[in-house]
């Protein structure tokens, strides 16, 4: 079965549980051959989807105010991008809102956004509704979920989602979306920006 | 003393001597011919010269022959005495000696006096004896101009009438094979000399046989220098003489070789081996030769017109003409070391001029036909500037940048030398100008003028060597600052020399080398000399004597092929130990590429403008000797059949090993110098920023300056800071929110305040080693263990595993990083994101460069080194 690299980049506030759904994610399924981490700022897990194997390379990315411009280089080259807010915090919806909108102009072309709404346990401290989450996903195309990383719901759908997402393999078209098949490739010089 | 004796006399009885002195004093004779009678025992009246002669032989014959019957009755009363049969024997070929030599001589005499004066004057010497003649049996010769043969003891003549055509026997191979089939009955005996082949036929066979077995002993030994007696000595002995010998000739027919002479082995007739061949021009060849042309390694010295200098070609020769490496020294004092064909010029070749006092110039590229033509670079010293570029008939031609020693650059369109159409000129203080030139590169017409400020300039332009640039047009200062950024780093060549194309010469070479099957004797010719060799060279032709290969080294090279397993660590080790080598064909094709790297690169093209080219051109070297390295080792598995079964190699070596983990590492090193000055200038500016944050985040105490990137106190290693054994930290319950952490009362604050350069040190001593390196590889591993010691820091300090999110391990590593204060870190990460293996892209090394990355951009922010 063909492997297939996606590299994934979180995107989000700071404290609104990013690597605490990666972890989630990483951490409750046995992953046969334990790959090497940085903390909880890379990890990887390889799901099954369709015919293939889908090797999720995940980024993490700091989530401070002034770390901000610093993200095009890490989400350059994603074939997805989870941006995560806290239910509990419109300002972390905010933020959301300002991701998707930089992705969009600057982020790689057909990038797959999910949106994960974490903290989906303590719904009695809601500030974003569920319904405004949908409807914004839905007018930007995007996968949308509430989570818990606490207590594990709707972790691995996240994920299945995006697989779901990820456009089959075009021979000589992977390298547009991120999408890496485990080979060689010439390494484009690399525009530099900011 | 005999046989001196004989010998002498025989001459003297050849040349008529006897008759001579006979006649001279026949007075003196015939007086006293009684006497001489006496003298010899003899009463029958016998004419004065014959006595004569016989005064002069017989005492000496009868002397053997007394004492060989002496000692043979010795030996029949003595019974068998070793000493004693010896001596009988010795006698007894001493007496057939006599015998022989005299029929010899008495032969020769005759024939002397039977043909005309005019060949007595050609052929007659004194030690000269006949030894056939084809009266006594008959040959006769095709082409059918002679009617004669003769054979001497060192010559072999063909007589037509009285006009002898003499082949001294050094030179004359008999060849038995030739069936003539039209004529039955007919036998015959090919004759080759070095320029011609003659055909002797016989009636009958015995008549062959005999002919070839006295001509090709008589070939034996002239070659030998000796006689041997008994003349015709042991049959059924093998007495051929060897094809290979060595003689001299002086070539006579028309033809390249007209009045050289020859001296040196030879087969059958044509140069064969090594040799030298002078010309009366003053021409010297010495070399190897092969069936009669130059071929192999040869030295050629070819004078010039006026005659005193020469043109010196230590080259590879095929067929009589130069072909494949070669380095010729030209009489005007310029060399050309590089690939030859058809005694031209023709492929990858360096011609430089460096000894002459006005101009001294280089062209290191393509050749075609003995004229510049391709890919090359020039570079002149007296008006300083480099050309990089294509070339036709030793003309500028097609696209080339011009590298100035002002700092300015120009890339453009040359035709026979001039600059046509539009081009691109890079200024030394960055302003670029597209637009068109005057063909001596002024700026003339239609054009963009781009500040190194962003602003434009968009008109027609006008320059003139002694007025100032007028121009007519807009000036935008809206530039994007993206546009700005490109437009600064533009990089000249990208995309207009394929990088395939630029040393294809070098490759091509290679390539040829594996498909002839890497026979060691083939390679200098495609590789060119070994290290070793070529000093020796420079003592010009004792170079063919020295030994040039040295067999040992090669055997070790083999042993090391052996051991050779796939796996990474061995291919690398024996990459690293090929390329110091210095006659393993890989070797050779790295210093090559090194020699045109440094050629286009450094000095004069150190211009951060090449960056593109430069990298694009190391990766693909590194491509190259892959693949030329992989074929190597086809071939040598393949021979050796050994435990590298050839077809697991595709799918093993697809995995893990590829130019970036084999070659690199040991390939890197030697280019790493050019190659990084060229990074370094590329990213001066960024990191002249980045040394400013460095430099302002250097005044902060460590305390500061974790508090200053927002660490999470509870993060904080302080207990690497020996002040405080006791101290606890008070930890937030939130970590993943560290802004709502209270700021917690710290009693002994003001005493860690005062520490520098002790938080994290052992990381940050990790991330210095990364200069010490050049592998890409490598640099990768030791980030990867600086984020390790970051880790292992930060368990230590909160006592459990800590799983750092991005949020907290950035601010760290910006921590790390500028206490590391590494110079030119911009460059370092350029230089490993281009040079790295792309399998890594996207994972944990990509990872962790962009992690660098993001802190490196992020010092050079305003905030930081405007920070107080």
């Amino acid at each position: 079965m063909a492997i297939r690299e996606l590299k994934v980049c979180l995107l989000g506030d700071t404290g609104v549980g990013k690597s605490s759904i990666v972890c989630r994610f990483v951490q409750d399924h046995f992953d046969h051959n334990i790959s090497p981490t940085i903390g909880a700022s890379f990890m990887t897990k390889t799901v099954p989807c369709g015919n293939e194997l889908h090797k999720f390379l995940i980024w993490d990315t700091a989530g401070q105010e002034r770390f901000h411009s610093l993200a095009p280089m890490y989400y350059r080259g994603s074939a997805a991008a989870v941006i995560v807010y806290d239910i509990t915090k419109q300002d972390s919806f905010h933020t959301l809102k300002k991701w998707v909108k930089e992705l969009k102009e600057h982020g790689p072309e057909n990038i797959v956004v999910a949106i994960a709404g974490n903290k989906c346990d303590l719904s009695d401290t809601r500030e974003v509704a569920m319904k405004d989450a949908k409807e914004y996903a839905e007018s930007i195309g995007a996968i949308v979920v509430e989570t818990s990383a606490k207590n594990a719901i709707n972790i691995e759908e996240l994920f299945q989602d995006i697989s779901r997402r990820i456009p089959p393999l075009i021979p000589h078209q992977n390298g547009s979306n991120g999408a890496m098949k485990l080979g060689r490739q010439s390494l484009q010089p690399t525009s530099r920006c900011c | 003393m005999y046989r001196e004796y004989i010998s002498a006399f025989t001459n003297f009885m050849v040349m008529k001597g006897f008759e001579k002195s006979a006649k001279q004093s026949s007075s003196y004779w015939k007086g006293n011919k009684k006497l001489l009678l006496q003298l010899i025992e003899e009463q029958s009246e016998t004419p004065v010269h014959m006595i004569l002669q016989r005064a002069f032989i017989e005492p000496f014959r009868n002397h053997v022959q007394e004492y060989s019957l002496l000692l043979s009755r010795l030996n029949e009363t003595l019974s068998m005495d070793a000493t004693l049969t010896d001596s009988i024997t010795a006698y007894g070929r001493l007496q057939t000696f006599i015998s022989q030599a005299l029929d010899e001589a008495s032969q020769t005499k005759t024939l002397w006096s039977s043909v005309s004066s005019k060949l007595v004057v050609a052929l007659c010497t004194p030690d000269r004896r006949l030894q056939e003649d084809s009266k006594n049996i008959p040959v006769t010769v095709t082409p059918g101009r002679y009617d004669r043969v003769l054979v001497f003891n060192d010559l072999l003549v063909f007589l037509q009438g009285n006009e002898p055509h003499i082949c001294d026997l050094q030179t004359v191979w008999v060849d038995t094979t030739v069936k003539q089939k039209s004529e039955l009955n007919n036998f015959v005996l090919r004759i080759v000399t070095p320029e011609e082949e003659l055909f002797l036929s016989t009636k009958e066979q015995p008549h062959q046989v005999l002919w070839c077995w006295k001509v090709n002993q008589l070939i034996q030994q002239r070659l030998e220098g000796t006689r041997d007696f008994p003349l015709w000595g042991k049959t059924g002995e093998s007495n051929d003489p060897p094809n290979s010998r060595l003689s001299k000739y002086t070539y006579r027919n028309e033809g390249r070789f007209k009045n050289a002479v020859y001296e040196g082995d030879m087969s059958w007739g044509k140069p064969h081996g090594k040799g030298t061949l002078k010309w009366p021009n003053g021409r010297n060849h010495v070399g190897d030769f092969k069936f009669g042309q130059e071929d192999g390694f040869g030295i050629c010295l070819i004078p010039d017109s006026s005659g005193d200098r020469y043109d010196c070609y230590k080259c590879h020769w095929r067929n009589g003409a130069i072909h494949g490496y070669g380095i010729c020294e030209y009489a005007d004092e310029s060399v050309y070391k590089g690939y030859f064909k058809d005694n031209m010029r023709h492929g990858f070749g360096i011609l430089e001029n460096q000894t002459s006092t006005t101009t001294s110039w280089k062209y290191t590229g393509t050749w075609d036909r003995d004229k510049r033509t391709g890919y090359g670079v020039w570079e002149s010293s007296d008006n300083s500037e480099r050309y990089i570029g294509m070339w036709q008939e030793n003309q500028r031609h097609g696209l080339g940048i011009v590298l100035l020693n002002t700092g300015s650059c120009y890339q453009g369109v040359f035709n026979a030398s001039k600059l046509v159409g539009s081009g691109i000129l890079i200024t030394e203080d960055n302003n670029l100008y597209e637009g068109e030139f005057t063909e001596a590169c002024l700026l003339s017409g239609k054009g963009k003028l781009t500040f190194a400020n962003g602003f434009t300039l968009e008109g027609t332009f006008n320059k003139t060597a002694h007025s100032g640039l007028q121009t007519h047009g807009v000036l935008s200062t809206g530039c994007s600052f993206q546009d700005e950024i490109l437009k600064k780093k533009f990089q000249f060549g990208a995309g207009s020399f394929p990088v395939e194309e630029r040393w294809q010469g070098i490759f091509e070479q290679f390539q040829k080398f594996l498909e002839s099957g890497c026979k060691r004797e083939a390679e200098e010719s495609f590789l060119g000399f070994h290290v070793k060799s070529s000093k020796k060279m420079q003592k010009s032709q004792e170079y063919l004597y020295c030994q040039r290969d040295n067999e040992k080294d090669l055997g070790q090279t083999e042993d090391i092929m052996k051991e050779l397993s796939l796996e990474l660590k061995s291919l690398q080790s024996y990459v690293e130990k090929a390329f110091n080598t210095s006659h393993h064909p890989l070797k050779k094709v790295i210093k090559l590429l090194l020699v045109v790297f440094q050629a286009t690169y450094s000095g004069l093209g150190a211009n951060f403008h090449l960056l593109s080219m430069a990298q694009e051109e190391i990766k693909y070297y590194a491509k190259k000797l892959w693949e030329f390295f992989r074929a190597l080792l086809a071939l040598k598995t393949e021979k050796s059949s050994g435990p590298l079964s050839g077809e697991n190699d595709e799918d093993e070596m697809s995995e893990d090993l590829n130019p970036y983990t084999v070659i690199l590492p040991a390939m890197l090193p030697r280019f790493h110098p050019d190659l990084f000055m060229l990074y370094m200038l590329y990213r001066q500016q960024e990191d002249a920023l980045y040394w400013q944050g460095i430099v302002r985040l250097g005044h902060l105490t460590d305390t500061k300056l974790l508090e200053f990137l927002d660490v999470q106190k509870q993060l904080w290693p302080l207990k690497d800071v020996k002040l405080t054994p006791t101290q606890a930290l008070p930890l937030t319950k939130n970590p993943a929110n560290p802004n709502k952490a209270q700021p917690t009362p710290y009693p002994r604050r003001k005493r860690y305040s005062i520490v520098r350069h002790k938080c994290f040190q052992s990381a940050t001593e990790c991330l210095q080693k990364i200069i010490s390196t050049v592998d890409p590889k490598e640099k990768l591993e030791i980030i990867l263990k600086t984020y390790q010691e970051i880790e292992k820091t930060v368990s230590r300090v909160v006592s459990k595993d800590y799983k750092l999110p991005m949020d907290d391990l950035l601010p760290l590593l910006i921590y790390v990083v500028s206490r590391a204060g590494i110079q030119h870190l911009g460059a370092e990460i350029h230089f490993i994101q281009d040079l790295m293996d792309p399998s890594n892209r996207g994972g944990i090394n990509d990872f962790l460069l962009t992690a660098l990355e993001s802190c490196y951009e992020h010092i050079q922010k305003d905030e930081v080194r405007l920070f107080k």
